[in-house]
């Protein structure tokens, strides 16, 4: 008796895999020919299913705006250049800024045969002005805020009129991340109730439309309209039919499934691995590729930066500059750069990623060149140069020595900006000058005669922040600071910060975006949307985690708020307000977003890299189409 | 009729309050998180974009709307039971405007196959080796027990995987996520389904007969130096008979009463297996739920699993007498 | 039953009795062991980059210099982590910091669960119901999800002892219920009828005749929860919801997965822990094997001709 039920589950377990053998061993979930077929990482799971309302509560954007949708403009990351999407020029302001006409492509046609015009345009603006529940980006809110009327011209031209100067509302149409999604007026209209309509069947403005999904969420097929030439990412490439016949974004899991699913052919271009598991990818998959050929491989210019950030409102020690400026200096940015970040990041003193254009607007411009040289702190009533200018040489000779190729660039190009000296001795002046003393271990205390300790928190699946906060610990412990590192999980973490819990952290940020414009992200800076902890720190619309008061930074704010993105006279304030940022050392930048992002040269070739960098191989921002859409077959 | 007033209905009674009492916890603790589902959502939604004050303030108003969190929590208590009753679990907060419902609906079967058959043939087999490593002592049980000690220790998570390593790199046979084709029950469909559940399958039986294999053994040599079995001994019992008759039928209760809580917690999923091979279930669903503050998952699945363990539970108490004919309902 | 001098004798009475345990009580001793040596560790408990990162075992590295400047080099045994740290002395801090968790976790859920098992199993009637019903409620609630959402609320803030008692917090109301099914079914059994017949005193009946069947259980139990605990740590290491700048089993697995040691063959970053945990775990069941079997009537019948323990 016993022994046939051990036969029997024996036999099971036999046969279970047996039975497998007639399934197809591949891994990928559809049956489309792999040389017509790209496969892409999703980087998350799907949660909401067959869901293409991009505009309504459900949406959820990554890959699919790239693929579906279409806005006006691109901002590209790579360049800062603007790339053009359903309008080629730029928009033209009235001189006060309350009136903004834009001109659109005539050539673009959705995915049923229709052309798409001004009506297309006004029909989506005035649909999300009057409908509060289609709320995502925040564009509903933003035409609330600022239309008086949106009128359309002729076939292809648009007038808005606002009702108030508004030097940078064509941002809503121009995406970093997003930018306001045409809708197609012909079959939108005839819709009922859009908010929960869920866009499965098109019509399209982009080159792919959604032809499965996974119930589950892991994945989701795309399939090439059968008119590419009618495509704005198609007309950009000047080919009648770019692009591959089907994508497929696919969800495997974190780093290591990812590498793995590499290595099996079963994905051909993945976001981000952690810097080890890239190596055994290169190891074992010679055909994978990321940004540089060798050494530093990853594609470093997406426009964000890691730092450390303090909390002012809860921790009185983080107000006193000096004790700001002794933490800066006793970091070993070199150290911090090579041994804790491989070397693949590039280095920035303040809050800039040192993309080509913004090294050129902010880095290496002369005004803040000089300023950077020249700047002096005060140490214990003696002045004190903190720039070093020698660490992008230095990085360069730690890499020669690691017997890594170099890049052909400069050293400056490939690993950032100086940063500070690494000088324990002032740092320690610093402190001892503010009341803080020192015993006979080298332990600190502070001048109430505790310890001195905090902590600093970050999250380890944010890789590059988590492993800044692991070496800012170490130094600090180093330098005789008790210095408590905190992991957490990513939502536990950014709950603290948003309640004010935490003493230091290591988030990541840009003060510019890619075209060097620091309004939109230095506002939330303003002191009139501070509120004090425990409160959301946004409870005003605005403030920031730091919540950091001052006045100089209000006047500089609310100077900018009136000029042209491209004033030069806008770009003046951002430097002074970058300036008196550093000079008050409010966050201790370190270095500059780097991503593994790889492709797999297998089935397709032409991705944009280190000697094809004429836009961003960021495929997931929605100016990634044309890095997709210029991808070339190898045949399979 | 005493046996229905004195046993079956206090202890219904008893399963009412368990489920309300649970259901209660389970209403106010995803509340004492310190994760902002509002906060969640708009971090989603305007993703990289630079907005106007006025206009974050005013998307907070928006979902707060959405997500039914108007009011005081006593408010949000009753109407929540309005809901409940109703049948509804409310909209999703991570995966708005989706319904719980649909969501649960989804996930539920591939929880439910997988963790059934593997929880009960786990049951089986480790309670049919593990007695008769008791019953018969020697080389071989000892082997068994051996590699049965080594692998019950080790980390799930490992043995997870350690499989995924194996059969999907160093032997690329097995997908690495879920990959399922076709519709249900059709040939493509089971094919693509075994395909893809045999390693999660796999490593869960092997842990979970591990874990019965070693409780058998212990339970079955306690059982055999009971005195009734020595007196069975003494008297000639074959010992088939002695093994089936006494050793492994006493010993049955507790596993019995182990095997219903199992079954019962079914329900919450099995996160790690999920996490590990990238499979669709409960178990996931809830983490994700847990992270984003989205209450009204958190609530969905913590219910199945609550009147699965309560009514499991029950079951397990009124058929105490018929596995166990000594004890009496009282 | 047994005195304070009484348990060295039956340590040695069991050593030579039971194979099981004097295995057990080897490997035990082996991971004491383990555990005490980390007061010994020439590195702080949380220090990193003490040692070149990511070096095989036996490999010669660098461990610092001394007072000339020049660098000491030395073996390491086990090999290094990719955070800079040995990995021989990173897990006798984690044996001994899981030990204190594990041990903790058990102490507390086991002595609830014993307590409350056997005053609901022996006690019956309306007391059995209520407590019953209270029970039921909270074994009703899924615990990892609970431990998670806890974990989160406590947000990094726990501490190595304060996870053992919140693990034991979660983890008596399951093996109470056990106890009460084991009590029920011996209650009911010939033996104890004909003792309380023949006027035993109740107590006596518990402690004589329901002991050595509860014992065993008891031992298969404790070993379950200690593997339950060390589960959990390891489960909420892994998800990043631990204490994981504290070395632990888990915490020493969630960094050797962190840095993708299997994919990059660093298998002795993870094989130590792993086997600390099978030993730990395997040699606490060996010793429950061989006092089971020590306790076994039929055994201790024909032992008490020569010894009167």
């Amino acid at each position: 008796m016993f022994r046939k039920l051990i036969l029997v589950a024996i036999a099971l377990m036999v046969l279970v895999p047996a039975l497998n053998v007639t399934a197809q061993p591949s891994g990928l979930p559809v049956d489309v020919p792999r040389e017509e077929l790209f496969v892409m990482d999703q980087i998350f799971r799907w949660s909401v299913i067959d869901n293409y309302n991009v505009w309504g509560p459900a949406s959820g954007t990554p890959h699919r705006h790239a693929l579906m949708f279409e806005t006006l403009w691109y901002l590209d990351q790579e360049t800062g250049n603007i790339m053009s999407g359903a309008s080629n020029e730029p928009p033209v302001y009235n001189d006060d800024y309350t009136q903004m006409t834009v001109t659109l492509v005539d050539s673009l046609k959705w995915s049923d045969g229709e052309a798409f015009n001004a009506d297309d345009l006004v029909y989506t603006v005035e649909t999300v002005w009057n409908t509060p529940e289609l709320s995502f980006g925040g564009w509903h809110a933003q035409f609330a805020d600022f239309l008086e009327s949106v009128e359309k011209v002729d076939d292809h031209t648009v007038t808005f009129t606002l009702n108030r100067p508004a030097p940078r509302f064509h941002k809503n149409f121009e995406a970093r991340w997003a930018g306001l999604y045409m809708m197609p007026e012909h079959a939108f209209s005839q819709i009922e109730d859009l908010v929960n309509y869920t866009y499965q069947d098109g019509p399209y403005l982009g080159l792919y439309a959604p032809v499965e999904m996974d119930p589950n969420g892991f994945w989701n097929l795309f399939k090439k309209r059968d008119d590419p030439q009618n495509t704005a990412v198609c007309q950009y490439h000047m080919n009648e039919d770019c692009g591959p016949g089907y994508v497929l974004t696919i969800l495997y899991g974190d780093s290591t499934k990812k590498v793995i699913a590499m290595t099996r052919g079963e994905l051909d271009a993945f976001m981000n691995v952690d810097f080890e598991a890239f190596e055994s990818l290169l190891a074992s998959t010679p055909t994978a590729k990321s940004w540089y050929p060798e050494f530093p491989w990853a594609y470093p210019n997406e426009t964000s930066s890691r730092l450390i950030r303090f909390n002012f409102d809860t921790h009185e020690w983080t107000n006193n500059k000096d004790v700001r400026w002794a933490l800066a200096l006793s970091l070993d940015i070199v150290q911090l750069q090579t041994e804790y970040i491989g070397g693949v990041a590039k280095v920035v003193y303040v809050n800039v990623p040192y993309t080509p254009k913004l090294a050129e607007l902010y880095y290496n411009h002369p005004r803040m060149q000089e300023w950077v040289e020249n700047l002096e702190i005060d140490v214990a009533g003696e002045p004190y140069k903190p720039y070093d200018g020698t660490v992008a040489d230095r990085i360069g000779e730690w890499a020669d020595e690691q017997g890594y190729a170099q890049p052909a660039e400069t050293a400056a190009a490939s690993y950032g900006s100086g940063w500070w000296k690494y000088d324990t001795d002032t740092a320690a002046k610093l402190l001892e000058h503010n009341g803080y003393t020192r015993d006979g271990n080298g332990d600190w205390f502070t001048p109430e005669g505790e310890r001195f300790s905090f902590s600093i928190q970050a999250a380890p699946d944010e890789v590059d922040s988590f492993r800044v906060a692991n070496a800012a610990a170490d130094m600090w412990n180093d330098f005789g600071i008790d210095v408590e590192l905190q992991g957490l999980e990513r939502s536990v973490w950014s709950a603290n910060f948003e309640t004010g819990q935490f003493e230091t952290d290591a988030p990541w940020l840009s003060f510019v975006l890619p075209d060097g414009d620091g309004w939109p992200q230095m506002r939330s800076y303003h002191s009139k949307y501070y509120v004090p902890a425990p409160e959301l720190h946004n409870a005003l619309g605005g403030g920031t985690p730091a919540r950091l008061v001052d006045p100089v930074l209000d006047e500089l704010i609310d100077a900018m708020e009136s000029l042209h993105p491209q004033d030069p006279q806008n770009l003046e304030l951002v430097h002074q307000y970058l300036q008196h940022w550093v000079e008050n050392m409010y966050y201790i930048s370190t270095v500059s977003f780097k991503k593994f992002v790889t492709w797999n040269e297998l089935y397709w070739t032409n991705p944009p890299s280190a000697e094809n960098d004429v836009y961003m191989p960021l495929y997931w921002f929605q100016g990634g189409r044309f890095s997709i859409g210029g991808l070339e077959s190898l045949g399979g | 009729m005493t046996l229905l007033q004195q046993f079956i209905l206090p202890r219904l009674l008893q399963w009412v309050i368990v489920i309300v009492v649970g259901i209660t916890i389970t209403f106010l603790i995803p509340r004492l998180s310190p994760v902002n589902p509002i906060q969640q959502a708009l971090a989603r939604l305007t993703q990289f974009q630079a907005l106007e004050p006025e206009a974050v303030l005013q998307l907070k108003e928006q979902l707060m709307a959405n997500y039914g969190l108007e009011g005081s929590i006593v408010e949000q208590y009753f109407r929540f039971w309005g809901n409940l009753l109703g049948g509804d679990l409310g909209p999703s907060f991570g995966a708005f405007p989706q319904r719980v419902n649909d969501m649960i609906g989804r996930a539920l079967p591939f929880t439910v196959a997988l963790l059934t058959f593997t929880t009960i043939m786990g049951w089986i087999i480790g309670i049919i080796v593990g007695t008769l490593a008791a019953y018969y002592p020697g080389r071989l049980t000892n082997l068994v027990a051996g590699v049965m000690i080594v692998v019950y220790p080790v980390p799930y998570f490992i043995i997870a995987f350690i499989f995924l390593m194996v059969f999907t790199y160093y032997i690329p046979f097995f997908p690495l996520i879920g990959v399922f084709r076709g519709e249900p029950f059709e040939a493509e469909f089971i094919a693509t389904y075994l395909h893809s559940t045999f390693l999660p399958a796999v490593t869960l039986l092997i842990t979970g007969l591990s874990f019965r294999f070693i409780m058998a053994r212990a339970l079955g040599t306690a059982e055999l130096s009971s005195d009734h079995v020595q007196y069975a001994t003494m008297a000639g019992l074959p010992d088939n008979r002695l093994m089936y008759s006494y050793v492994a039928r006493n010993t049955m209760l507790p596993q019995v009463t182990d095997l219903g809580l199992s079954m019962g917690a079914i329900f919450s999923g099995t996160l790690i297996t999920e996490a590990v091979f990238g499979y669709p279930g409960l178990g996931d669903l809830l983490l994700q739920a847990i992270y984003q503050a989205d209450y009204n998952v958190v609530m969905g699945i913590t219910l199945l699993s609550i009147v699965g363990i309560a009514t499991a539970s029950l079951i397990v108490d009124l058929s105490y007498p018929l596995v166990d004919p000594r004890v009496r309902y009282r | 039953m047994f005195g304070i001098v009484g348990l060295f004798t039956n340590i040695r009475d069991l050593m030579k009795f039971s194979g099981a345990f004097r295995w057990g009580f080897i490997v035990l001793v082996f991971v004491f062991l383990m555990a005490g040596l980390s007061w010994f560790s020439p590195y702080e408990e949380d220090h990193r980059r003490d040692t070149p990162r990511g070096k095989p075992p036996l490999t010669e590295i660098s461990i610092g210099r001394d007072d000339d400047g020049e660098r000491i080099y030395a073996r390491t045994l086990l090999g290094t982590t990719s955070q800079g740290q040995d990995v021989f002395w990173q897990l006798t801090f984690a044996v001994r910091n899981t030990f204190l968790i594990a041990g903790t976790a058990v102490f507390i859920g086991r002595s609830i669960a014993i307590l409350l098992g056997m005053l609901t199993g022996y006690m019956g009637g309306v007391f059995d119901r209520v407590l019953s019903t209270i029970i039921d409620s909270l074994i009703v609630l899924p615990r990892l999800p609970l431990l998670i959402l806890i974990a989160a609320i406590l947000r990094g803030d726990i501490t190595t002892l304060g996870l053992g008692v919140l693990l034991g917090i979660m983890d008596w109301a399951h093996p109470s219920k056990r106890y009460r099914a084991q009590v029920l079914s011996l209650r009911e059994r010939e033996f104890t009828h004909t003792a309380v017949f023949s006027g035993m005193n109740p107590v006596k009946v518990v402690v004589r005749e329901h002991m050595p069947f509860l014992v065993p259980f008891l031992l298969a139990d404790v070993v379950s929860g200690f593997l339950w605990a060390i589960g959990m740590e390891v489960t909420l290491a892994y998800l990043g919801l631990g204490q994981i700048s504290v070395p632990t089993i888990g915490s020493l697995l969630y960094w050797g997965n962190y840095y993708n040691a299997l994919l990059l063959n660093q298998t002795w970053v993870l094989i130590p822990a792993i086997a600390a945990a099978v030993f730990t775990v395997a040699g606490f069941y060996m010793l429950s094997q061989g006092i089971t079997h020590y306790l076994d009537p039929r055994t201790r019948l024909t032992r008490l001709g020569v010894s009167d323990s």
